[in-house]
């Protein structure tokens, strides 16, 4: 049968006028204050970043890439949150088309990493290369427009490259928020 | 893993808040309260579960915020420092029949919820309080100047 340890009783709690014990600590509560003063300012902060799009999904995320000639761009948002769905929209120029067709190289990042969930319109053809997939697309006009769905599924941050064939690739980063 | 990670940092984050709001969302809840306490809560389980729903993750996030839980009510039990930075201490709005303003203002405390306690301590008057203090879970105790009959 285990015992009841048992204690004297002690006044420890902090008496006001000598008559009520209530452990007040005005000086703690007076830090308290200020300290929460600073955190307010901070959640301030924080709310209008993201309305600016620090963290995504805003003015600030959205980014593009452009190859010299204007010829091939990319718009992305730079900064991307973990699951949440944003599109990638790679834009060929009137040069990039040859024979009815636009090729482009996505580096793998973009597929794992970076989760693209589905690629509009549904590539032509794809190949599977060492650290890239190369998508052709048919085209009718003169230029065109891809998009690729993604969705990350961790945080963190990814390099991915675009590409023309035999051109020198784009490179871009995107961070991921948690 | 995720999961896990994302229940701990949102049980930081949410003790966080809801510390810096106020006191009083644990002691007495007002309608606006309860708008606040459901969406805070509505949001952090969307942010905490994510897409998958499964019983698995959910039990995961359950458990990891239990053990958060027991970890910050231990470290309340050995530590009264760490305790006052988690609940606060305990705070006088009237002291020997004056109101303690600067309380009041900080705590966002109006007379009316001093006022409420005292009616249901059968006390009518701010004049028969000799102290009233806002306690560390938010309620309101009010020691009258002499002794109520159901006291």
């Amino acid at each position: 049968m285990s015992t009841v340890r048992s204690l004297a009783v002690e006044d420890s709690v902090a008496q006001v006028d000598h008559e009520v014990a209530v452990g007040e600590d005005l000086a703690f509560q007076r830090r308290w204050w200020r300290f929460e003063k600073v955190i307010w300012i901070l959640f301030i902060v924080i709310l209008l970043l993201d309305l600016g799009g620090t963290f995504g999904r805003g003015p600030l995320a959205h980014a593009r890439l452009r190859t010299p000639d204007g010829e091939l761009s990319v718009h992305y948002e730079r900064i991307e949150r973990k699951g949440t769905p944003s599109m990638m929209r790679i834009t060929f120029g009137p040069h990039s088309v040859a024979g009815g067709t636009a090729t482009v190289s996505i580096s793998d990042s973009v597929v794992n990493g970076l989760g693209t969930q589905r690629v509009i319109p549904q590539p032509a053809t794809t190949i599977i290369g060492r650290d890239a997939l190369t998508y052709t697309f048919p085209v009718s006009g003169a230029a065109a427009d891809i998009q690729l769905q993604l969705q990350p599924s961790a945080a963190g941050v990814y390099y991915f490259t675009v590409s023309e064939p035999d051109e020198k690739p784009l490179t871009g980063r995107i961070v991921v928020a948690p | 893993m995720s999961t896990i990670i994302d229940a701990i940092l949102g049980y930081c984050f949410l003790l966080l808040t809801v510390r810096v709001l106020s006191r009083r969302p644990g002691g007495q809840l007002t309608l606006f309260e309860f708008v606040i306490v459901f969406l805070i809560g509505g949001v952090s389980i969307a942010a905490t579960v994510g897409n998958d729903r499964s019983i698995t993750n959910c039990a995961t996030a359950i458990l990891a915020v239990a053990l958060m839980h027991r970890l910050v009510s231990w470290l309340k039990q050995v530590s009264p420092r760490f305790g006052a930075v988690v609940d606060g201490t305990p705070l006088l709005l009237i002291r020997n029949g004056e109101w303690q303003m600067n309380v009041m203002r900080g705590m966002h405390v109006d007379p009316e919820d001093v006022m409420a306690a005292a009616r249901a301590k059968s006390i009518g008057s701010v004049f028969e309080i000799h102290y009233a203090v806002l306690e560390r879970n938010g309620s309101i105790s009010i020691i009258p100047k002499h002794p109520s009959p159901d006291s």
